[in-house]
């Protein structure tokens, strides 16, 4: 069926496009406009309104045995608990994942990236994305606290049989990149070390978190993985110390190419009397000034959320912050992790000055195709604040008012109430769209060229930017309209997009070894076949780089 | 020779009478209940599915076994670990009560089978383990065990005191006697990784609660964590299947569109004896070794059963495949504490729990559409 979305303002800066004009979709995908005067079978009028591509959101936790237990951590934040339903602390969040899909969609997301995928909870992590409706998923696969990676570089290994051991567990676990977060930090708390940097060196290994981060780098670039490792660095949330963390990081890119995960929370310095003081600007220069580095910014906003992470010991170390009072701490093979609700107040000066940090990094960062738009949900604020936050970019007089409301003495502490910019509609659909897809190396999407996936948002423009982008007034999925006026219209399931780098025999023999001597496990509990999903066609495979 | 797939009333049926005469059983239901779930991840996708679709309550026949877990970890946090992390991590192993070492026997073995390899002090000695609990418990360790005997329903208490005492606090003589307390102190905190394991159903919510707080303090300090063992280990995956499906830990209802979670009103055990709302089940039985206690319900039941032994019980029965042994199945092991795929041994021409609930709410749908 041939589908025209007739003339409407379509921005699409992967094209070059920003103009009036008829879009034409068929089977699936986007085609050019028929030559041979052929009919549409469906017009949807767009006059008047904006046609982007569906949104790609590149860092977001929805997916996997934390989040799940965020869930279970939290039930008297469902609104059907309580005795008297209406607004609850997290009614609007996506809580399960049937509401995490159409909530997404209904903004005009069409992908989302869970991005802390443990290899051990990968088959759980890709239930939950098979049980999520509409979007289409992908998944970061977690290492750099496993044992396997630390001895290999504490013996020394060769980069191409580290690359191997990364070529397995991307495969086996159906990943689209690889993560790697607190590199060191999680295997040192287990050995009961409270604090560590970028060049401590993970007791009983001898290797350093740098060592860890530059191995996994050196691999997924020989892999070919096309999304840049995704590193969450040290010290998250630690005053000075977690600015240090990320200045050393983005430094150890060295030409390559780095993505550094929800970087607000490494923009905290330790002037003034409370020793919590912004060191926005600061970052965001040295982002400006090193081109092979890409950032998320993990924006914060006011109120209740929850705070899921592997990274285990930043998260026992929030647990102390706990709001309410609970937390669940996770002693996992690598990893493990930590969930910590928190409830982020205007009121606060050291929550209000986070909520300032994010945004001058947002607004300081000059490129917009290498800042991208993320909460990391749930733990700076649930995705669904995801169009006061486009409000607050795309209008410095939005941002005025949340200034105003906030305590005097943050406002002194930040370059915020100077900053002019203003983001465009085209650099939100390169943020939101041309970048990710490029940064992912889904070139199939992010874009509305010819052969592009028909995965097509469109807004209604509006004053109040938040109210436009809040709900799409229509969605179209692989060539389907799936919203109308903000509302799901139709269901069904997307996909999972996997890159399979074919693993090495020897080293798959060594790991089927190795799992069943050191931990009495098998390693293809660590698989996730295709059939265990019970869906039609459940993973779409992106191909690597040659 | 024929073999029978499905029964109304006790007598063998075609599977497409035994599906009609299901949807008619719904159809004149004022609150149905579906529970048993004893299937894998996929039946189980079925099962809240058409729970949703027909306004059902939920439960799983083990709940019982995991609630004493989910109640304290949701109302206070807790410690958790992977077993295959404490057997190459913890050198010291604190095991409390009875029934751990029945319900936890396969994650105790992976923690008697091998020495401690990570970790710079851990890895220096042998595990060491300390039981708890009645001198009879038998336990498969080979290891040689410091035993504490106390009393089951002492422990909880001992613990308390334990807490006090490494807090620097004072505490009475108690079940035991202050030096048995400090013996039992030292050896969890002088751990560079204390591993404790227990059945949450042993202690109840308010024990499993002392427990988690035992570890907490110990966190502050050194490094703990806990492995809690259930009898019946698929009542957690259901549990966590339903959280991610419905946004609770089963015990819930569809009855006025939305899910919602009440632990007491919604368990198994009250609605099946007729005391609660329901006044039908659907039971699925479906896992190896499955228990056709579900079927002593004193409601009429739909039962989707792996042994036709039992079909005669209810009012409409189905055999059906056994997922992870006569077809391939998804599903929840202890050993590895998540989801895992599993094989299966024979193929099996039965149909799939999936595929007959699916049927029945296709059938129930149709019925809703023709209604309209």
């Amino acid at each position: 069926m041939l589908t025209r979305l007739s003339g409407g303002h379509v921005v699409d800066p992967a094209n070059g496009r920003d103009e009036v004009a008829d879009l034409y979709v068929e089977d699936g995908l986007v085609v050019d406009p028929p030559a041979n005067g052929r009919v549409a079978d469906e017009t949807i009028d767009c006059t008047g309104l904006v046609v982007m591509a569906g949104a790609i959101d590149i860092h977001s936790h929805i997916a996997g045995g934390h989040v799940n237990t965020a869930r279970l951590l939290l039930p008297e934040w469902h609104r059907a608990f309580q005795a008297r339903p209406g607004e609850t602390a997290l009614s609007k969040v996506g809580w399960t994942t049937e509401e995490t899909g159409l909530l997404y969609a209904e903004m005009g997301f069409t992908t989302v990236v869970e991005p802390a995928m443990a290899p051990s909870s990968a088959l759980h992590a890709h239930l939950e994305l098979a049980d999520t409706p509409i979007i289409d998923k992908a998944t970061l696969v977690v290492l750099g606290n496993d044992d396997m990676l630390m001895s290999m570089i504490r013996e020394g290994e060769s980069e191409g049989a580290i690359a191997d051991y990364v070529a397995w567990t991307v495969s086996a676990s159906r990943a689209l990149g690889v993560k790697c977060i607190n590199a060191g930090g999680s295997a040192a708390f287990k050995e009961n070390v409270r604090k560590f940097d970028f060049d401590d060196v993970v007791p009983d290994y001898g290797v350093s978190s740098r060592q860890i981060v530059k191995a996994l780098q050196t691999a997924v670039t020989s892999l070919g993985i096309p999304h840049p490792l995704h590193v969450h660095c040290n010290n998250l949330g630690v005053p000075g110390a977690s600015s240090d963390s990320i200045e050393a990081t983005i430094r150890a890119a060295e030409g390559s190419p780095l993505h550094l995960a929800h970087i607000q929370f490494y923009g905290y310095g330790t002037e003034g009397k409370r020793r919590f003081s912004s060191r926005g600007q600061k970052l965001a220069e040295l982002v400006n000034s090193t081109p092979e580095v890409t950032v998320d910014i993990g924006q914060v906003m006011f109120g209740q959320t929850v705070t899921i992470s592997s990274d285990e010991l930043r998260q026992f170390a929030g647990s102390k912050q706990a709001s309410p009072k609970k937390s669940i701490i996770f002693d996992h093979e690598a990893n493990g992790g930590g969930v910590v609700p928190m409830n982020y107040k205007q009121k606060s000066y050291f929550n209000a000055l986070q909520w300032a940090i994010g945004l001058e990094l947002f607004l300081l960062i000059e490129d917009p195709s290498r800042v991208f738009f993320t909460t990391d949900h749930p733990n700076g604020a649930p995705f669904t604040t995801y169009p006061d936050i486009f409000a607050l970019l795309m209008d410095r007089s939005v941002r005025a008012k949340w200034l105003e409301a906030l305590p005097k003495s943050v406002v002194k502490m930040t370059s915020l109430p100077e900053i002019e910019r203003e983001y465009t509609l085209t650099e939100i659909a390169t943020m939101t769209r041309a970048s990710p897809a490029r940064l992912l190396g889904t070139s199939d999407r992010g874009h509305l060229g010819t052969g592009a996936v028909a995965d097509v948002a469109v807004y209604r423009p509006d004053a109040d930017k938040a109210k436009m982008f809040g709900k799409a007034a229509y969605v179209l999925k692989d060539g389907e309209l799936v919203v109308k006026d903000g509302q799901v219209v139709k269901r069904k399931f997307g996909r999972a997009l996997t890159l399979r780098p074919e693993p090495d025999k020897a080293m798959k023999t060594r790991l089927d070894r190795y799992f069943d001597d050191k931990y009495g496990l098998s390693a293809r509990w660590f698989e996730v076949p295709e059939g265990a999903l019970g869906r039609d066609e459940p993973f779409k495979v992106v191909p690597c780089r040659a | 020779m024929r073999v029978d797939t499905a029964w109304i009333d006790g007598q063998p049926a075609t599977p497409e009478a035994a599906l009609r005469a299901a949807a008619d059983l719904l159809d004149s239901s004022r609150q149905p209940f579906v529970g048993g779930l004893r299937t894998d991840v996929i039946g189980l996708r079925s099962a809240l599915s058409l729970a949703r679709r027909i306004g059902a309550i939920v439960d799983h026949a083990g709940s019982a076994a995991v609630y004493p877990f989910i109640v304290p970890a949701r109302e206070s946090g807790a410690f958790l670990a992977a077993p295959a992390e404490m057997r190459r991590r913890a050198d010291r192993v604190l095991i409390l009560g009875n029934a751990a070492a029945r319900t936890g026997a396969d994650v105790i073995r992976m923690l008697t089978d091998a020495e401690p390899d990570l970790g710079a002090a851990t890895r220096a000695g042998k595990r060491r383990f300390m039981t708890l609990g009645s001198k009879n418990a038998t336990w498969p360790g080979a290891q040689e065990t410091a035993h504490v005997d106390c009393a089951s329903e002492e422990i909880v208490d001992v613990l308390g005191m334990v807490r006090a005492t490494l807090a620097g606090r004072r505490t009475g003589e108690g079940a035991l006697g202050e030096e048995t307390v400090a013996t039992i102190a030292s050896f969890v905190a002088e751990a560079s990784f204390c591993c404790v394991v227990f059945s949450p159903a042993e202690f109840g919510e308010l024990g499993t609660e002392q427990i988690f707080g035992l570890v907490a303090d110990l966190n502050e300090t050194t490094r703990a964590s806990t492995l809690p063992v259930f009898a019946e280990a698929d009542a957690m995956g259901a549990a966590l299947q339903a959280t991610w499906t419905a946004g609770f830990p089963l015990r819930l209802s569809f009855g006025r569109g939305a899910a919602e979670h009440d632990a007491a009103l919604n368990a198994s055990e009250r609605q099946l004896s007729g005391a609660g709302e329901a006044d039908l089940a659907v039971l699925v039985e479906a896992l190896a070794g499955a228990s056709p206690a579900t079927l002593e319900a004193a409601i009429p039941a739909i039962l989707l059963t792996a042994d036709p032994a039992s079909a005669g019980s209810a009012k409409v029965a189905f055999h059906v495949a056994t997922a992870g042994r006569d077809q391939d199945g998804v599903l929840y092991d202890p050993r590895f504490g998540g989801f895992i795929a599993k094989t299966a041994q024979t193929k099996s021409e039965l149909p799939s729990v999936a595929a007959i609930l699916d049927a029945l709410a296709e059938q129930i749908g149709e019925r809703a559409r023709d209604a309209a």
